[in-house]
């Protein structure tokens, strides 16, 4: 029905993943994928921009959780921007907001992430 | 029917009789019979149609197969030809021979001869029987007609002698003859069911056909030739027109058999092969049937093995059947040997594995039949020569789809002991096992599912006896709720307890994703909702506790979300605290808004950032308002375009009916999010709880 797809791009030092489309139960594996390979690589920075996220269900969310401690033992994190207010909403309303940090824009976002802790490893 | 056939044995024996008397009077008085001639002869004919009606009548039993009738019948007419050679050679009796007359020389010739004719017409009798059904085998369009015009000439020759003297002759006597004649030989090649004998029978009708002929044609000789013989004035002298049937079955008969002699004979080279396709077609309709019967897979193996075993007559056949895709590179073991014939698993374990590009990996890679027709001398087989039972090798992949499920094997003994044919046929075979196995696995396969099915249905009920029964009924409150899992089992919880006598805990939740993961989840937070709720009145005290104890348990993917609201019965206070789920709505006579304290869902993290993120909530309802709690299954419900229902049309389906009670709005709001999606059914589970308050109870 509703395709999901996910993109990688670098910004800075900054690994960037810009989501597409409706990220249920069936599409969650894509993302899990996603971010297994950028452990596999060692990209600890991330940011996840949610521009063009239709839908986010809690099998799509899970994922976040699944991740975020990984990711921080590994002296990065996972950042979110660009939410639109209908994505924000399922977010906040499980209360994300207080475990990960959400940007209006991707900029505010990547000057956020602590590059040197990444680098001098 | 018994007393019919009796009857006309009674009655034949009886007309025979009188024609004895008859002529033993003639002899004694030496008389002129006269026109007495005619009824005798009629009593004559007679006697014979009913011996062949006793003979026709009471046979239908198991019908005779095409070797018992040629055999019959050569036992019939040898055994016959004895007697009457016997009876010609001793010299029983003689005939005198005047003006195309016959006349006996004593009595001892007149019994003689009635004997005669009696055996000859009852080998006749059998003969024609007998020759009808294997003219008429595999009948053809005029196979029929040719057959009665065979037999009405056969009739017409002999009655145009009716009535002549035993040595006299007519023109129309012999022009029936002539045409019976060329009708005999029409006839004689109706010889179709030659070709379906096996090569044991066709040597078996060759040697029969062939006493048969030379019977046949020693009695067609004896009736023939001028220089008369005793049989022939016998019969002439007993009936002129039995003697001409008998004649003209005789030739029929050596005329039938010397033809099927002769085109058996041509057969037999052929007949091995014939033998071979008739067993593969048979052996091929076999395993059609069993495709539909057996579902047992060791079972079909067996059979499989054992057909492949006979149809190529091998010295040694195996099948193997991956298990699954990875199962048939990484094994190297016969565990996939499902079934063997007349071969040992140390010959099969050599034979598949002995070499790192066996037989077995060179057919798993290109997939085709392998045909190794020199074991012993072929580079590719070299590593196997020391096993003298495998002269020649045919190996036969099992393919479906491209996919090579199994493999077949047949060996020999011999060197090149495959031909074209069983390459062939075995591929062919192949064809037919790969549906077999596919099969007998989709069976299996399908019962597994039932099973799980059936589980499925049992997690359900065990789920549904999770939600209350019941709801409890106070003066003051009106509580109702609904819950439906989108799959067989939902991740959806409500619950209500009595804390003391006048406060109740209402809890609503959803379990992040679902089906049975989800309901496993579920379970368990009933169980804490059951036991926590009781000891910590405060929802966010609840709520911090269910978390802790939530924690130790849950998948780190995995959460839940919970609003649990503590109601004081008496007087309509209202306190909730939210982890993570949606918000209440709650809905007054002068506004309708959603009550939504921070909070996260339970599960995400421990300790203190969770309890710092919860707020309680307090309300004072008043009569008439209302509490609607429920799952994101009732906001986040599509219609066909893709959009959600949303928060807007709940507010309103609830402030539509606010006035209404709480099981209409209940009714309302399910109604609405069905008729908003347009009857394709839940796509996640939907929970709805509603509260509403009638007013304080006055004590």
């Amino acid at each position: 029905m509703n395709e999901f797809k996910i993109s990688f791009r670098e910004n800075g030092k900054v690994q960037v993943m810009d989501l597409r489309g409706y990220l249920d139960a069936h599409t969650a594996p894509n993302l899990e994928e996603a971010f297994q390979k950028l452990l596999k690589e060692k990209k600890f920075n991330i940011l996840v921009n949610c521009k063009d996220l239709a839908y986010i269900s809690s099998a799509g969310l899970g994922v976040f959780m699944a991740f975020i401690e990984d990711v921080r033992t590994g002296g990065g994190d996972i950042k979110m921007s660009n939410m639109s207010p209908k994505v924000y909403n399922i977010f906040d309303l499980l209360g994300f907001p207080m475990l990960y940090e959400i940007f209006a824009e991707e900029h505010d976002a990547v000057k956020k992430f602590d590059v040197r802790k990444q680098s001098t490893k | 029917m018994k007393i019919r056939k009796l009857l006309t044995l009674v009655g034949s024996i009886l007309l025979l009789a009188a024609v004895f008397v008859f002529d033993s009077t003639v002899k004694s008085l030496d008389a002129d019979i006269g026109s007495w001639f005619y009824v005798r002869g009629a009593f004559v004919v007679l006697a014979f149609v009913l011996i062949a009606i006793y003979i026709q009548t009471g046979r239908k039993g198991r019908q005779p197969t095409m070797i018992q009738r040629i055999g019959r019948i050569a036992a019939w007419t040898g055994l016959f030809l004895g007697l009457s050679v016997v009876v010609s050679v001793l010299r029983f009796g003689d005939f005198e021979t005047r003006a195309f007359r016959l006349y006996p020389r004593d009595y001892i010739t007149i019994l003689c001869s009635a004997l005669l004719s009696v055996a000859a017409g009852i080998v006749a009798a059998v003969t024609i029987l007998n020759l009808r059904e294997m003219l008429l085998y595999k009948r053809k369009r005029g196979t029929r007609r040719n057959l009665w015009l065979l037999f009405g000439s056969f009739f017409l020759a002999s009655a145009m002698t009716f009535g002549l003297r035993p040595l006299a002759s007519t023109v129309y006597t012999t022009v029936f003859f002539v045409l019976s004649v060329v009708l005999i030989i029409v006839n004689s090649f109706r010889l179709s069911w030659i070709a379906y004998l096996s090569r044991r029978e066709k040597i078996y009708a060759m040697v029969y056909s062939l006493l048969a002929f030379f019977a046949f044609m020693a009695i067609n000789v004896l009736l023939s030739i001028s220089d008369r013989p005793f049989l022939s004035k016998a019969l002439l002298y007993y009936s002129y027109p039995l003697h001409t049937f008998v004649q003209l079955t005789s030739l029929l008969g050596s005329v039938y058999f010397g033809m099927a002699f002769i085109s058996t004979l041509f057969h037999l080279p052929t007949a091995e092969a014939f033998d071979r396709k008739q067993s593969e077609l048979s052996s091929l309709h076999n395993l059609s049937r069993l495709i539909t019967q057996v579902f047992d897979l060791n079972e079909l193996a067996e059979t499989v093995t054992n057909m492949t075993f006979e149809v190529c007559e091998a010295s040694g056949a195996w099948l193997e059947i991956f298990p699954t895709e990875a199962g048939r590179k990484g094994v190297r073991q016969t565990t996939g040997i499902v079934s063997k014939r007349e071969v040992s698993t140390d010959e099969i374990q050599t034979i598949l594995f002995g070499d790192e590009s066996s037989v077995r990996s060179v057919v798993i890679s290109s997939k085709k039949v392998l045909l190794i027709d020199d074991v012993s001398n072929d580079r590719r087989t070299r590593y196997m020569a020391k096993l003298k039972k495998v002269g020649s090798l045919l190996v036969v992949p099992l393919l479906s789809h491209e996919n090579l499920i199994g493999i077949l094997y047949a060996v020999k003994q011999m060197d090149f002991g495959f031909d074209q044919d069983d390459i062939d046929v075995l591929s062919g075979f192949a064809d037919q096992v790969t549906i077999a196995i596919e099969n007998a696995t989709l069976i299996q396969r399908s019962i597994e599912k039932e099973r799980l099915q059936r589980e499925l249905l049992l997690a359900q009920e065990m789920q549904k006896r999770l939600l209350p029964q019941s709801l409890p009924v106070f003066p003051s409150v009106d509580m109702q709720a609904v819950s439906a899992p989108a799959l067989e089992v939902g991740g959806d919880y409500y619950d209500v307890a009595l804390l003391d006598d006048h406060h109740v805990g209402i809890v609503i939740g959803d379990v992040s994703g679902k089906g049975v993961g989800a309901a496993f989840y579920m379970a368990e937070v009933k169980g804490i909702f059951q036991s926590l709720s009781k000891i910590y009145i405060s929802p966010k005290a609840f709520l911090v506790k269910a978390n802790e104890s939530l924690l130790s348990s849950i998948d780190k993917r995995s959460f839940i979300s919970l609003i649990y609201a503590v109601l004081d019965v008496a007087s309509g206070e209202l306190v909730l605290s939210r982890a993570g789920h949606c918000p209440m709505l709650y809905a007054t006579s002068s506004n309708v808004e959603y009550i939504k304290p921070s909070g996260m869902g339970l599960g995400l993290s421990s300790g203190s950032l969770f309890e710092d993120s919860l707020e309680e909530k307090k309300i004072m309802m008043k009569r008439g308002d209302v509490c609607v709690f429920y799952t994101d299954g009732v906001t986040e419900s599509r219609s066909a375009s893709g959009e959600e229902f949303g928060y807007e049309r709940l507010v309103k389906v609830v402030n539509d009916n606010r006035t209404r009670t709480a099981e209409e709005i209940r009714e309302q709001i399910i109604q609405q999010v069905w008729s908003y999606t347009d009857a394709q059914g839940y796509d996640d589970d939907l929970t709805v709880f509603v509260v509403k308050w009638n007013g304080a109870a006055r004590s």
